[in-house]
């Protein structure tokens, strides 16, 4: 209990107001990390994934590399010493984001006159001069391989195409397009549980789709070896990687 | 591993060698090494002392240095004598140099003939009994035995091998780590021994490197980072060709 200096009791102060945090919609910031900062798991001292990251954040630095899913449709220049303007400009939609560190690859695929071409670049190549995001969009899947097996008119992409604006800058959207194919055989079965494909519009009889159940193994989401908790090192690799490029 | 691109726009592959914790541990004269040079002994990564047996503690206390857990000897010129004691460092090497490296290769246990020498075994079908990834013969009949250095199934892996006249591309003074061309052999975290190329093509090739050795405790002050000269630095602009 209190006691005042001049012997009056002490003045009345009134609790403090409690501070309504609004879960809901306090959205979560989307912070996006590039998967080839992640390192994998292994026996590897963890120098050399810091050594690389601070070589990857340098080239960063130097040249923007925009921040991008499977299923944006880019387009890259590069610079080509047997090109009569000596630089090489390829617009395709990404089918695969592969690699770790500084070795990180991301493959383009286009249908160039009825030929279909696709492009592994090297994202930390330095004969890469440009590389521009022109159309936003994410698919229901992480990896489009299966474009290769799809009607061509799902690969092509004009390549004078201009860059489709953006309007907000808040969530990249999603295509839940259903591909069609050709018919089998396909360079994969893609049907099978382990491609996990949701973003193909499967013709197949019934019994064909039950049969390709068979190869499912539904141990697999439960098994903890395989488990590789990322949060961690994603908040550290983050912080570093925000540092880093305000300085 | 990690890949490294020159200014005109190749990649190579370079492997990660660290530096740890290198001193030299004695010297041996000629007459007493018994060869036809001066041997340093170096001693490599630290390690507990309970590791080792008593008798090996002597000479790292001789050097006044905590036991090591790989000791090798260099070959030296009178010239290059370096007091036991002194440590080594990455600065040692300098880019451009060409360098050997020699380790233990990865043990693969006991294997078959197929894996540990190459052999093209017999087909898989057509009436093959029971014989599909053997020998077949080994010998022939007027010999009567069988010749010294017959390749068999043994043990794989698992001994010293070098790989020749690997360039270095880089080196990081900070954290003492050479970048050296290709591949190297060993595992992950093995110890490696490090030695100038004994190649005749790279017998010149030295430009002025730290002799005996770099001091770390001398005057000059090395940049973080040494590069090659055809090295692309990612704080240069994208390549461009004219």
């Amino acid at each position: 209990c209190r006691v005042s200096s001049d012997g009056k009791p002490p003045k009345f102060q009134p609790p403090p107001k409690p501070v309504i945090i609004d879960r809901k919609t306090q959205k979560e910031e989307r912070r996006f990390l590039s998967p080839e900062f992640i390192p994998p798991r292994g026996r590897t001292d963890p120098l050399k994934y810091y050594i690389e990251r601070k070589d990857m954040i340098q080239r960063r630095k130097v040249f923007n590399i925009p921040e991008f899913y499977v299923g944006h449709v880019l387009a890259v220049t590069t610079a080509d010493p047997y090109a009569s303007d000596k630089s090489n400009r390829f617009v395709g939609i990404c089918i695969q984001r592969g690699g770790k560190g500084l070795g990180a690859t991301f493959v383009l695929r286009n249908v160039i006159e009825d030929q279909g071409v696709e492009i592994c670049y090297e994202l930390y190549s330095p004969r890469i001069r440009a590389i521009e995001v022109l159309k936003l969009e994410k698919r229901l899947d992480e990896n489009l391989m299966y474009l290769r097996d799809a009607l061509p008119e799902y690969s092509t992409f004009d390549v004078n195409m201009k860059r489709v604006p953006r309007k907000d800058d808040e969530e990249i959207p999603v295509n839940k397009v259903q591909v069609r194919m050709k018919p089998k055989p396909w360079s994969k079965r893609w049907e099978r549980p382990k491609y996990n494909i949701k973003g193909i519009k499967f013709e197949l009889p019934e019994h064909k789709m039950k049969a390709a159940q068979k190869w499912s193994q539904p141990w697999l989401e439960f098994d903890m070896l395989r488990e590789y908790d990322t949060s961690k090192i994603e908040e550290k690799i983050r912080k570093e990687l925000s540092e880093e490029l305000e300085k | 591993m990690m890949p490294i691109w020159t200014k005109s726009g190749e990649k190579h592959a370079v492997t990660l060698l660290k530096v740890q914790d290198c001193h030299v541990l004695r010297y041996l004269s000629k007459e007493e090494a018994g060869g036809k040079t001066a041997k340093l002994l170096v001693g490599g990564k630290n390690v507990s002392p309970f590791s080792k047996p008593e008798s090996a503690h002597e000479i790292f206390k001789e050097a006044g240095v905590p036991p090591k857990q790989k000791v090798t000897t260099f070959n030296v010129t009178d010239d290059a004598i370096i007091k036991p004691g002194t440590p080594l460092y990455a600065a040692h090497f300098r880019p451009g140099q060409f360098v050997d490296v020699t380790a233990k290769t990865i043990g693969k246990g006991f294997q078959g003939v197929m894996k540990r020498w190459g052999f093209k075994g017999q087909p898989a079908s057509h009436g093959q009994t029971k014989t599909h990834r053997r020998p077949g013969a080994i010998s022939t009949n007027q010999a009567s035995k069988i010749y010294r250095g017959k390749r068999m199934p043994g043990k794989m892996g698992n001994i010293y091998r070098t790989s020749f006249g690997l360039k270095v591309w880089r080196i990081n003074t900070k954290h003492d780590i050479i970048y050296v061309n290709g591949s190297v052999p060993g595992h992950t975290n093995c110890l490696v021994k490090v030695r100038d190329s004994k190649l005749p093509t790279y017998k010149d090739c030295n430009k002025n490197p730290p002799f005996p050795t770099f001091f770390a405790d001398g005057d000059e002050e090395l940049p973080e980072d040494l590069f090659d000269e055809e090295i692309f630095q990612f704080t240069d602009p994208s390549v461009t060709f004219a």
